[in-house]
């Protein structure tokens, strides 16, 4: 890299001219593929959005232009900060902030945990203390006595200007929340929870956070019913659609139960299934028919959507929709809920929000559990008729983190795919709870403002292109049809954006699959595949 | 004025201790009541029952979790502490930077110090071979020297280092490796450690007596340093309890109507004030966690 290097305070540097320019050639290599070029921002953007960080975003709306509107935007930003070490505003997290603020020892032992850092050829911006850094020294300087007395001594040197705020918020939507990061931190500092903070900082107090993931995500949940704006009727309809494409595709004429009062088990998928991979949860629908599990969808507002974006940004967001989750199976008097191939939501609904609900909501009281060990002990019972030799052909896993890394659940996607594969699995490398992100987590997956997707695609998921390519590495002629199975909506979503970015189908035979897809494909009373090449939809 | 300043001594010693005591004990009791977090483990979670802990599995990969009986092995998360602690796991496995060796030097000269000060106590009342003493006190500061020097060296010479190091952690190394030279320094002038055994005893006896200057400069260092350790991050020694087992490794789900459950019911009571248009002003946690979902909007 031939640019200058870049200081924490040049983040306060005034004006619009961006910190970096990033150029793919600096980038890790994806050969054979040739490197990509990364578009720039469009002219007619650069006079109203802010690219100073790295020449991307995804917030399309106009940046403070007035001197005083930046003042305010500062001020704001402040108050925000100092409300995010207050225990009444901040219990849910106070503590781990706290510490990973106050006892990181800069040995910089995380940098290379995190596969954005490397992936971009180690652009200092996006090392993971890098923001933490910036966020540190403005507190140290505002809210600590040895911050305020001994300013620089401390390291307290970030001046606090409109573009230190907004690059830090830029900064906060670099970090996929992956956590490879605290995993070998040897004091157990926690670089992305502070990218967190920092965005929860800027939706609570200021009410900033990517269109995607605020006004038409939770918000669009908690008014409408889903994130993807379909509402109880139109998810009825989609039921009925899921239905007909399980008679096409299997002959079988199966009812989906909904809103079944009593039933063992609420079902709960992220709402993206039944627009983007419908035959996801129609895999899910055939398993379950098929075991005898007795299960129901709920058709009620939020409860047919498993997805909590809150947990990428913002508590309270996160509280009231995993309580409605919780609430609408209490109504139906279902005995658990088990979320679907959604990994964020396996994390909001199983660990986080484990611990915001006592009483009668807790988990002893209602549990909530992934889908992943309740598909091991179907295809381990024997109950379904499988041949491995219907899946033969290449296959590798890509471990969700918020399901591996976060929740400790590795080995029941494994043991599925030994049982319902022919060929041996080609792990990457790392894998389990080693993994890199997918480069869609935390929200990177559906956002897609400006020209933040050529960021997601070119840097953010660039680490499991070159794992995915590895693993097939000595199988990428494309004759040979090669899946991806990524047990996660999300991740889904980046592999196919990602898979059509580098034309990873087209050049070397690349796909990717759910897993209960997977399995349903291997059942031999199938007339045919379910698995199709070319998606019909 | 002398025997003023050989009392000094001996308050002074006694005085770096207690504080050391009290501005821990006040640092670890203002981080252990801060309200109890959210879970945010992450894995692998050595309490785990080994067949699952080798992989970084977890009791969620079970149907009927809740249901089930959990038996975390406090004595595996002992022992991941202990390779911490003592060897410092992670920065030898994960650092790419080369401060694994540095550090471990200065990190095992501080354990040997401070068994070296217990052995030259005890050995005034106990028999305790003279050369054990010798040889972890000559240990000590030879490595404590090495690792906080190095350290300093490390950290100004490699950019991906000297960025994020404020001049407060060049301080921090520089006093440590005062100390451990001023310990060279002493020990060199000699003889032995027979003048800082004599200054310990006279500390734990309360009887004043002339020490020279070079052991005294090298005790009072490290009784200034037990008074700033708590209050620098150095104290991260004692934080790490808390990071590792309240937070990342903290995977105890709720059970109704316990100890967990109760302070999480009063948690929800906190008032809140963030300002975004989205947020309930004036409203508890749990009130506004309990708005149903259009009412907010006015629309049902």
């Amino acid at each position: 890299m031939s640019q200058r290097p870049i200081r924490i305070r040049d983040v306060a540097k005034v004006g619009s001219e961006s910190l970096v320019i990033l150029d793919s050639q600096d980038m890790i290599s994806l050969a054979p593929l040739e490197q990509i070029p990364l578009e720039k921002p469009r002219d007619k953007w650069l006079e109203s959005y802010d690219f100073s960080l790295d020449g991307f975003s995804d917030f399309d709306f106009p940046k403070p232009q007035t001197p005083g509107d930046q003042k305010k935007f500062v001020q704001a930003f402040l108050g925000g900060l100092k409300k995010l070490f207050d225990p009444q505003n901040n219990w849910t997290f106070l503590k781990a902030l706290q510490l990973s603020m106050d006892y990181c020892m800069r040995c910089q032992t995380c940098s290379e945990a995190c596969h954005t850092y490397l992936a971009s050829g180690q652009q200092e911006i996006y090392r993971p203390t890098f923001r933490s850094e910036v966020l540190r020294r403005i507190y140290q300087n505002h809210f600590t006595p040895a911050g305020k007395l001994l300013g620089p001594l401390v390291g307290a040197d970030v001046e606090v200007t409109f573009e230190t705020a907004w690059r830090l918020l830029e900064l906060s939507y670099r970090c996929n929340l992956c956590r490879r990061c605290a995993a070998v931190c040897p004091v157990g500092v926690d670089n992305a929870l502070i990218a967190r903070e920092v965005r929860k900082l800027f939706s609570q107090e200021m009410g900033i956070a990517p269109t995607e993931l605020l006004k038409k995500g939770s918000r669009a949940q908690l008014e409408v019913g889903s994130t993807t704006g379909m509402n109880p009727a139109g998810f009825k309809d989609t039921i009925s659609f899921i239905e007909e494409i399980i008679e096409e595709k299997t002959g079988r004429n199966l009812q989906i139960p909904m809103d079944r009062k009593g039933a063992d088990v609420l079902l709960v998928h992220n709402a993206g299934e039944f627009l983007s991979w419908p035959e996801n949860p129609a895999a899910f629908a055939i398993l379950f028919d098929a075991a005898g599990i007795d299960y129901t969808l709920s058709s009620e507002m939020v409860g047919y959507d498993a997805v909590n974006y809150g947990v990428w940004f913002d508590d309270v967001e996160l509280s009231r929709v995993a309580l409605q989750h919780i609430q609408i199976a209490k109504k139906l008097g279902v005995k658990k809920i088990v979320v679907g191939e959604c990994g964020h939501a396996h994390k909001a609904l199983c660990v986080i929000a484990d611990r915001a609900f006592p009483g009668d909501l807790s988990v002893t009281e209602m549990p909530r559990e992934s889908c992943l060990p309740l598909l091991r002990d179907i295809v381990r019972s024997g109950i379904l008729k499988l041949d491995p030799q219907r899946n033969n052909f290449p296959v590798t896993l890509h471990d969700p983190c918020n399901v591996v890394r976060l929740m400790g659940i590795v080995r029941p996607q494994l043991e599925i795919l030994q049982a319902v594969c022919a060929q041996p699995l080609r792990e990457m490398t790392p894998h389990g709870v080693w993994n890199y992100c997918c480069g869609g987590g935390s929200g990177f997956a559906i956002m897609d403002k400006l020209n933040f997707s050529e960021w997601r695609n070119g840097v953010s998921a660039r680490m499991k292109v070159r794992q995915v390519i590895d693993a097939f590495q000595n199988v990428l002629d494309p004759e040979v049809h090669k899946y991806i199975v990524a047990p996660c909506s999300n991740c889904k979503g980046t592999l196919r954006e990602a898979i059509t970015y580098y034309g990873l189908k087209e050049k070397f035979g690349i796909n990717y699959t759910g897993l209960a897809d997977l399995i349903v494909n291997a059942m031999i009373d199938l007339p045919r595949p379910y698995l199709e090449w070319e998606p019909k939809i | 004025m002398t025997g003023v300043f050989h009392w000094f001594i001996i308050f002074f010693g006694w005085g770096s201790i207690l504080l050391f005591v009290i501005l821990t004990v006040y640092k670890i009791y203002r981080i252990a009541t801060l309200p109890l977090n959210l879970r945010w483990e992450v894995y692998p979670v050595p309490h785990e029952p080994k067949e699952r802990r080798t992989y970084g599995g977890s009791y969620m990969e079970q149907t009927n979790w809740a249901q089930k009986p959990s038996r975390p092995s406090l004595l595996a998360e002992l022992g991941e502490m202990v390779g911490e602690i003592f060897f410092l796991n992670r920065v030898r496995k994960y650092n790419p930077y080369g401060l694994w060796p540095l550090s471990l030097a200065m990190h095992w000269g501080l354990y040997l110090l401070l068994a070296w000060i217990a052995l030259l106590t005890a050995a005034h009342w106990i028999p305790i071979p003279e050369p054990v003493a010798s040889v972890t006190g000559g240990v000590a500061f030879v490595l404590g020297m090495f690792g906080s020097l190095g350290l300093i060296v490390k950290r100004a010479t490699d950019k991906s280092l000297s960025l994020y190091t404020a001049p407060v952690d060049y301080f921090n190394l520089a006093f440590l490796a005062a100390i451990f030279g001023l310990g060279l320094l002493s020990w060199a002038i000699g003889p032995g450690f027979l003048h800082h055994q004599a200054y310990l005893v006279s500390l734990i006896t309360f009887v004043p007596a002339h020490h020279p200057a070079a052991v005294v400069a090298m005790f009072f260092t490290l009784q200034i340093f037990a008074i700033y350790m708590p209050l620098s991050k150095l104290i991260h020694y004692a934080m790490k309890h808390f990071t590792f087992t309240k937070i990342l490794w903290d995977d105890a789900f709720m059970v109704k109507n316990s100890r967990n459950d109760r302070r999480i019911m009063r948690q929800l009571a906190y008032m809140k004030d963030w300002s975004a248009p989205h947020i309930g002003q004036g409203k508890t946690w749990l009130e506004d966690a309990q708005r149903a979902p259009a009412v907010d909007q006015g629309k049902q």
